[in-house]
C-alpha cells in the first residue's frame, strides 16, 4: 500500500462517524436517489447512481467497523480498497456529482447521501484522485486569497470604478460595523454590479456594514475539493476578520457553496461556535424587506424565472425569501417545474464549473435545466448564485438559448426607490 | 333397501324429497368440493339419473361411530337418504339378515355387480397372530377384505381406522392393527378420514362416483382434496386471536370466556386438514373448537399417539428468559464492537497528518 493510499484510508476512516455507519446499514438499495441525480437521469448510466459513488467508502466502513466485513477480509473475500479503484471514481466522486444533495431529499430512508459524498472526497484528495481544475483553484486560495487569484488591489480597482461611477463609498476595514460583506471572486472580476448593488442597498436601509481586507473573499475550494484541513484555514481568515472587526453579522453573497461553508461547516471546522451571525445576502434583503427599509418601485415587464441555487434551498432553506424579493419587482414571475427545496442543479456546483474532466458531462447534465427552461419560456433568468450564472450562461450559450442571466440583488438594487 | 332398480331421483321422489330441494343439494355438494357451478348442474341431473348402485360395507376393528355419524341424526337428512338410496347390499348394523344369510347376500351382491360395486370399509384390519383379533363368520378381516375386494370397482375407507389404523393401532397395536391402503394396492382408495368423518363428505365421494364414475382429487394421504384441503386453524372462526397473540391459558379463565385461541390448550388446528371449521357438525350447528374445547386431530394419522391432547403444538421453553438472554448477549457483543471501532477509530484521529497543498498532488 502506498504511503498516500494508507493515509486515504486512515482518512476514510476517521470521517466514518455514528451516522455514516447508520446510513450505510439503513439503505435499502431503492434506487430512488439514481432517479433525483441529473447525471443519472440525463445519461441513463447506472454508474451515476448516487449511493453507488460512495462504494469504497462502504467497503471502508464494512472492512474496519463490522464484525462480518472484518471476517471477510480477514479470509480474503472482500478486497481492500486500492489506489486504481480511488482513481476510477474520480469520475463519479467529483466530476458527476456537484453536492447538490437532491439524492439526500428524496431518500426515503433519510441517509444524507451528499454528506457521505463530501466525506469520501477527503480520502480521495489524500489519496492524490481530486481533479486537476480544483486542485489548482484550492492551491490559488490558500496561497493567493482567492480560488481565480484574485488580490486586495483588483478588489480596490473595483471600489474606486464604484465611486466614479455612483459616488458610493465601500468602507473597509470600519471596525463595529453591523454587516460585513463576502465576495465571491467571480463578483469581482465578472459581475461588480453585485457590490454595486450592496452599497446602493445599504445606504437605502441607513445600515453600517464593511469589507474586510483580509477577508473578503467568501469561497472555500477546501469544501469543494474535501479536505477539512485546508477548509479551515480558508474559513478562519472569515472568522479572524469578523472577529476582529467586531461585526455582528458576515453576510454570504450571491454563492452557493460560499454559503454552505461559512454558514454550516465553519463553526464545525473551527471547532467552535462564531461570535456573530452569518446570513446569506437573500435572507438580509428579506428582512429589509419586512423591516420596511427595502423600498421598491416599478415593476420588470419580462416573463422572469428564478434557478434556486441547491445550497441555498436544500442545504440551506433559504427558499421563501428569493420568492418574496421576486415578487417585489416583477408581475410576471413563473416558476420551472420542481422549485424550491426539489430544484435541480445547473450542473457546475461542488467544485465541478472548475474541473476541466467533467466539462462533457456538465453539459450533458445541463439538459435537464433546458428541458425545465424550454416549458417555462422565461424572457430572464434570474438567480443567486455567481457560480450558478456563470454554468447557466454556459450551458445556454452552447445550446443556443437566448437567455439572459441576472442576479436577483442586482435586480432588486436596480428597482431601488429614489430617495 | 331389497329394491334394486329405479333410480336416485325416484327413490327419493317417494320419500318425498322434491327436485327442487335434490339440485340445491346438489349445488351445494358442488361447490363444497370446489367444482366450477356450471357442473353443479351436471352434477344433479347424472346424479338424478344414476341407477342405484351396489354398495357392499364391511366392518373391521371399528365402533360402529363412523356408521352412527352418517346414519343417524333427528330428521333424515338428504345425507341418510341418499344412503337409504344406495343398494347397501351388505352392512352388519343395518342389515336384517344374520349369520350364513347374511354372508350369502355378501356374494350374491359381488357377483351380480362384478366390477362395478363400491366397497366401503370402516375400521381397522389386525395382521398380528394370522388375524384371530377381528373374525366375521369365522373369517378373518384380512380375508374378508381381499376375498371382497376383488370385485370392487373402488374401495371408500371411511375413518381413521380404515384410513389411517385409528385408535386400534395405537401404540402399542397389541392386534397389529394396519389401514385399508396397507392392503389394498390395486383398486383406488379414498381415505375419508376422521373419527368420525363428516357425513357430507361421504355423500360427496359416493355422489362424485355416481355423477362422474371416477373418484374426486385426493391429497398426498388420498383423502379428497376438497374436504382436506386446509387446516381448521386456517379457517378457525378464533383464528383472529392466534394473530393478536390472544391465547387461552385455562378451559375457564377470562380468555377462555372471551373465546380466545386454544392453541395453547393443546389445540391440533394448525396440523389437522378437514373442513370441520367450515361444513361444521349437526346440521351446521357448530364444531368442537366453536363449543370450548381444542381440536384433537382425529382426521390426521396416529392421531391418538401425537403426544396429548392438551399440550400445545410448540411452545418456547420461557419467551421471556430467552429475550432477555438475548438482549444480554446482544448488549455485550454490541459494547465489544463499539469499544473495537472506538479503538479503531481513535487509532485512525491519533494517525491524522494534517493535510497541505502538497498532499493534493499526486
Amino acid at each position: 500500500m502506498s504511503a498516500s493510499l494508507s493515509r486515504a484510508v486512515n482518512v476514510l476512516k476517521e470521517v466514518i462517524d455514528a451516522p455514516i455507519a447508520s446510513y450505510f446499514n439503513s439503505c435499502v438499495h431503492c434506487g430512488l436517489c439514481a432517479e433525483a441525480c441529473l447525471f443519472y437521469t440525463e445519461t441513463g448510466d447506472p454508474k451515476y447512481t448516487p449511493i453507488h459513488k460512495l462504494e469504497p467508502l462502504r467497503r471502508v466502513y464494512e472492512q474496519e467497523y463490522t464484525l462480518l466485513g472484518r471476517l471477510l477480509k480477514l479470509v480474503g473475500l472482500s478486497k481492500p480498497v486500492s489506489d486504481a479503484e480511488l482513481g476510477e471514481w474520480q469520475e463519479l466522486v467529483y466530476d458527476s456529482c456537484t453536492m447538490c444533495g437532491r439524492c439526500s431529499m428524496v431518500c426515503p430512508v433519510g441517509n444524507d447521501i451528499v454528506y457521505m459524498v463530501r466525506k469520501l472526497r477527503e480520502g480521495m484528495a489524500i489519496a492524490g484522485h481530486a481533479p486537476e481544475g480544483v486542485v489548482s483553484a484550492t492551491s490559488r486560495t490558500i496561497e493567493i486569497g482567492s480560488p481565480m487569484g484574485v488580490k486586495l488591489p483588483a478588489l480596490k480597482a473595483q471600489i474606486g470604478h464604484l465611486k466614479t461611477e455612483t459616488g458610493l463609498d465601500v468602507p473597509l476595514d470600519l471596525e463595529g460595523a453591523e454587516y460585513m460583506v463576502l465576495l465571491s471572486s467571480m463578483e469581482i472580476i465578472n459581475f461588480p454590479e453585485y457590490l454595486n448593488a450592496i452599497a446602493k442597498i445599504m445606504k437605502q436601509a441607513g445600515k453600517t456594514w464593511t469589507i474586510c481586507s483580509t477577508a473578503f473573499e467568501a469561497t472555500n475550494s477546501g469544501i469543494q475539493i474535501g479536505v477539512s484541513d485546508l477548509a479551515r484555514v480558508i474559513v478562519s481568515r472569515i472568522v479572524e476578520g469578523a472577529e476582529r472587526l467586531k461585526v455582528k453579522t458576515v453576510i454570504s453573497p450571491e454563492c452557493g457553496h460560499a454559503y454552505t461553508a461559512v454558514r454550516w461547516e465553519g463553526p464545525n471546522l473551527i471547532g467552535r461556535p462564531y461570535t456573530f451571525k452569518v446570513q446569506h445576502i437573500l435572507e438580509v434583503l428579506d428582512e429589509f424587506r419586512n423591516q420596511g427599509l427595502l423600498k421598491t418601485q416599478g415593476f420588470e415587464e419580462e416573463r422572469l424565472t428564478f434557478h434556486d441555487p441547491c445550497q441555498l434551498v436544500r442545504r440551506g432553506g433559504v427558499i421563501e425569501q428569493p420568492r418574496n424579493l421576486m415578487n417585489m419587482v416583477s408581475k410576471n414571475f413563473v416558476e420551472t417545474s420542481d422549485p424550491g427545496k426539489y430544484n435541480w442543479c445547473c450542473g457546475g456546483g461542488g467544485g465541478v464549473s472548475a474541473n476541466d474532466n467533467a466539462e462533457e458531462i456538465r453539459l450533458i447534465a445541463f439538459k435537464r435545466k433546458k428541458a425545465q427552461l424550454d416549458v417555462v419560456k422565461p424572457d430572464k433568468l434570474v438567480t443567486a448564485c455567481a457560480n450558478c450564472r456563470i454554468v447557466l450562461e454556459e450551458g445556454l450559450e452552447h445550446y443556443q438559448m437566448d437567455l439572459p442571466v441576472v442576479g436577483l440583488t442586482e435586480m432588486i438594487a436596480e428597482h431601488l426607490a429614489e430617495s | 333397501m331389497n329394491e334394486k332398480s329405479g333410480s336416485l331421483i325416484d327413490s327419493l321422489e317417494r320419500q318425498g324429497v322434491s327436485r327442487r330441494t335434490f339440485m340445491k343439494y346438489c349445488a351445494t355438494l358442488a361447490s363444497l368440493m370446489a367444482l366450477p357451478p356450471a357442473v353443479g348442474r351436471a352434477f344433479a341431473e347424472a346424479l338424478a339419473k344414476a341407477t342405484r348402485p351396489s354398495v357392499i360395507w364391511l366392518s373391521f376393528q371399528e365402533c360402529t361411530g363412523c356408521t352412527e355419524s352418517l346414519t343417524r341424526s333427528h330428521t333424515p337428512t338428504l345425507e341418510s337418504l341418499i344412503f337409504d338410496s344406495i343398494s347397501l347390499d351388505y352392512h352388519h348394523t343395518l342389515q336384517a339378515a344374520a349369520g350364513t344369510a347374511a354372508e350369502a347376500a355378501r356374494e350374491a351382491a359381488m357377483k351380480l355387480n362384478w366390477g362395478k360395486y363400491l366397497l366401503v370399509v370402516d375400521g381397522s384390519v389386525p395382521m398380528k397372530d394370522g388375524g384371530v383379533y377381528s373374525t366375521i363368520a369365522g373369517v378373518s378381516n384380512h380375508d374378508m377384505l381381499m376375498d371382497t375386494v376383488k370385485g370392487a370397482a373402488a374401495v371408500v375407507a371411511v375413518g381413521t381406522c380404515a384410513a389411517f389404523g385409528g385408535l386400534p393401532k395405537a401404540q402399542p397395536n397389541p392386534t397389529g392393527a394396519v389401514a385399508i391402503s396397507d392392503l389394498v394396492k390395486d383398486k383406488p382408495v379414498v381415505n375419508v378420514s376422521g373419527c368420525p368423518p363428516i357425513p357430507v363428505v361421504m355423500t360427496g365421494v359416493l355422489a362424485h362416483f355416481l355423477a362422474f364414475g371416477s373418484l374426486p382429487e385426493l391429497d398426498k394421504l388420498g383423502r379428497p382434496l376438497a374436504f382436506y384441503g386446509e387446516t381448521i386453524h386456517d379457517r378457525c372462526y378464533r383464528r383472529p386471536f392466534y394473530d393478536q397473540g390472544k391465547f387461552a391459558k385455562t378451559f375457564d379463565d377470562e380468555g377462555a370466556r372471551q373465546g380466545w385461541c386454544l392453541f395453547e390448550l393443546g389445540c391440533k388446528g394448525p396440523v389437522t386438514y378437514n373442513s370441520c371449521a367450515t361444513v361444521k357438525w349437526n346440521d351446521g350447528t357448530s364444531f368442537p373448537i366453536e363449543s370450548g374445547h381444542g381440536c384433537l386431530g382425529c382426521s390426521e394419522p396416529d392421531f391418538w399417539d401425537a403426544g396429548g391432547f392438551y399440550r400445545a403444538l410448540s411452545l418456547p421453553a420461557n419467551p421471556l428468559h430467552v429475550a432477555a438472554t438475548a438482549v444480554e448477549v446482544g448488549a455485550v457483543v454490541g459494547v465489544g464492537v463499539a469499544l473495537a471501532n472506538r479503538a479503531g477509530k481513535s487509532a485512525a484521529k491519533a494517525g491524522h497528518e494534517t493535510a497541505t497543498l502538497a498532499d493534493l498532488e499526486k
